[in-house]
């Protein structure tokens, strides 16, 4: 059992840790503060393979492995949550489904531009009434001669603000709850897409999330990914690679904070000795220490379990869930740790803090990575 | 053009460990990073292909692990890399390093048009082996370039020394050794990192290839040895000047002028 990075992934984690302290941390306040994403930055990455990490090479990708992959998501993270996001949601859940399902055709299309970063996606799968519980979606597709006309809200669209390629799940089927849904690819531009406005979020506030409305909107069959009814298979087999990158922008966010804070509480000095020398504060610092070490095992095991092509359902959503709740019990004892200089803007940590609650949320909420652990474990309804 | 860059993998810690035995810097258990100066002078030679065309050869002296450094260098747009690594190696100092290094130039062919080095290395300092190749090899050297220019066949050069700024002609083939205001190593695309780990090649040669004997290298070759190592405590010097607000002021601008921090002139930096 190995658990050491390869000679590989030492040096992409060097060459992406320093790509993102130079070039990302920098505008990582402003982007919070402003709540705007550089197109520079997108042109920037862009130029590194950045938006097809795991998309092979003679796509326009970066060919990595999913270790790798959580290498860069880690690395990103902690430089800029709102970063990190981005680059998540784009490779696991919009490029990597086009590659797995996509036609020939649909990967020249659509996925060579995305993995050279000339074209932002987004999945779009969260409606108004319908959350963790995905069967209420109400978006409809209904087959019309070559195509099919789609009518239905999407909200909480991440990259919605800047995306160009938008894959929409729908249903197809109202009477079938296994293989009554189908996903497709929408064009920005295509007649009858409609982008509502940015929404003001918390935290990743650089990140441009917003609904997505569709209106009649006709798209031909070839913009279908995947079979009709196999909407679901594509959504959950996403899913769970998704749940890697989440883990590992938890992870970066963690270790942030811990960085941050490890190096306050040998700098801040009260009743004449630095913080880091009361047991209460070392108390903190060794706890969130050793949970980021679980989480950083979980996380890179889940990768290393999916590069085998071994079952990894349980243990992404283990990954998931425990790194996404270290993730905000180290930002918020972080901060508690910086005092009343961890409140204000002049410190990162108040912004780590607001980032890390959406881990919690996004991409399976932790009620529902819960749900998968349990029926791993053999609990709960099939 | 045909240009070789010797690189060197150094350890990217403060906190080393030494080897007592052989005075030297244990490497084992600590992360490694090329020699930043040695990146420089690989974006310079990339810059000069893109210019010029031709190849890029890196080359290194150094234990197995250096493959790392070698494969990060042929990410970064090295054509070959060439690893010299054999145990006889081990403890060479700088002349012993650079012998081995001139060899493994002078095998290349074509002979190539320019070698660069970084101007010294974060781990020993002393910059020794860019002078010492281009000595062995009988090469013109310009040492802490800052700038390279083309010029027909030759190359103009500049580099800053004590607050003068030398400008060379140099004929190729000739040796350079870079300093860090000559370019900005770019950053590394994901797809080269991964292609340089999984479809390139690293070229080994050991002292049976070199056709070096074990007495011209390691620390059998070595002229120097290491007597002590050990961390140095710094000394910290100040001075403690009182008087008025404004004696204090023309205090501090006199000494900074001293020191050609300020600009007498016009008192600005």
């Amino acid at each position: 059992m190995r658990l050491e990075p390869t000679m590989k992934q030492m040096v992409m984690r060097r060459t992406v840790r320093k790509f993102a302290e130079e070039i990302l941390a920098p505008v990582a306040a402003e982007m919070d503060a402003t709540a705007t994403f550089p197109s520079e930055i997108i042109q920037e990455m862009a130029k590194l393979q950045y938006f097809g990490l795991e998309i092979p090479a003679h796509y326009g990708g970066a060919g990595l492995d999913a270790v790798s992959y959580a290498i860069v998501i880690e690395e990103i993270s902690k430089a800029c949550a709102a970063i990190g996001l981005c680059i998540s949601v784009h490779n696991s859940v919009s490029a990597n489904p086009i590659y797995e399902f996509g036609t020939e055709d649909q990967r020249k299309t659509f996925l060579v531009p995305m993995a050279k970063g000339q074209a932002i996606g987004t999945f779009c799968l969260t409606e108004p009434n319908a959350g963790s519980d995905v069967s209420s979606i109400e978006t409809i597709a209904i087959r019309d001669g070559n195509g099919y006309v789609l009518n239905g809200n999407k909200v909480f669209v991440t990259n919605g603000g800047m995306s160009n390629v938008n894959l929409i799940f729908a249903c197809t089927n109202r009477s079938d709850k296994q293989k009554g849904y189908s996903v497709f690819i929408v064009e920005s531009e295509r007649n009858g897409l409609e982008k509502g406005p940015t929404e003001e979020l918390m935290g990743m506030r650089g990140n441009p999330v917003c609904p997505i409305a569709l209106d009649d909107c006709r798209v031909p069959v070839e913009n279908r990914l995947g079979a009709e009814g196999q909407g679901l298979k594509i959504a959950l087999s996403s899913l769970v690679g998704g749940r890697i990158g989440i883990a590992s922008q938890a992870l970066g966010i963690a270790q942030a904070s811990l960085d941050v804070s490890l190096k306050y509480a040998k700098e801040r000095y009260q009743f004449g000795k630095p913080l880091s020398e009361f047991g209460a504060i070392q108390n903190y610092l060794v706890n969130l220490a050793t949970r980021v070490e679980g989480a950083r095992l979980l996380t890179y095991r889940s990768a290393y379990l999916k590069d085998q092509g071994l079952a990894h359902t349980k243990e992404a959503a283990m990954a998931k869930l425990y790194a996404s709740e270290v993730a905000v019990d180290a930002t918020r004892i972080g901060l508690q740790i910086h005092g009343g200089y961890g409140y204000t803007k002049a410190y990162p940590i108040e912004r780590y803090y607001r980032d890390a609650k959406a881990c919690e949320i996004y991409e399976g909420t932790s009620e529902i990575q819960r749900l998968v652990i349990a029926r791993s474990l053999g609990y709960g309804r099939e | 053009m045909d240009i070789v860059v010797c690189i060197k993998q150094v350890p990217d810690v403060p906190n080393i460990r030494l080897d007592k035995h052989r005075m030297t810097i244990i490497r084992e258990g600590v992360e490694s990073i090329i020699n930043p100066l040695d990146c420089v002078a690989l974006e310079a030679a990339v810059d000069l292909r893109e210019r010029q065309g031709g190849r890029i050869t890196v080359l290194s002296m150094g234990p197995p692990q250096s493959e790392e450094a070698l494969r990060e260098a042929l990410a970064f747009g090295a054509d070959q890399a060439i690893l010299l690594t054999d145990p006889a190696f081990g403890g060479a100092d700088t002349l012993a390093t650079s012998h081995v290094l001139a060899t493994a130039i002078s095998m290349l062919k074509p002979f190539p048009d320019l070698v660069l080095c970084g101007k010294q290395t974060i781990d020993s300092d002393t910059g020794h082996v860019g002078p010492q190749i281009a000595e062995e090899l009988d090469l013109p050297q310009v040492c802490g370039v800052n700038e390279i220019h083309l010029q027909g066949d030759s190359l103009v050069v500049k580099r800053l020394y004590d607050g003068f700024l030398d400008t060379f002609r140099v004929n190729t083939p000739a040796l350079l050794t870079v300093s860090q205001e000559l370019s900005s190593p770019h950053h590394i695309p994901l797809a080269d990192l991964e292609r340089a780990f999984s479809d390139r090649e690293i070229i080994r040669w050991g002292l049976k290839d070199l056709s070096l004997k074990p007495e011209e290298v390691g620390l059998g070759g070595s002229a120097t040895r290491v007597w002590k190592l050990h961390k140095a405590a710094p000394k910290r010097r100040g001075e403690v000047v009182t008087g008025s607000p404004q004696s204090l002021v023309e205090h501090l601008i006199r000494k900074l002028e001293a020191l050609s921090i300020l600009d007498e002139e016009n008192g600005n930096e």
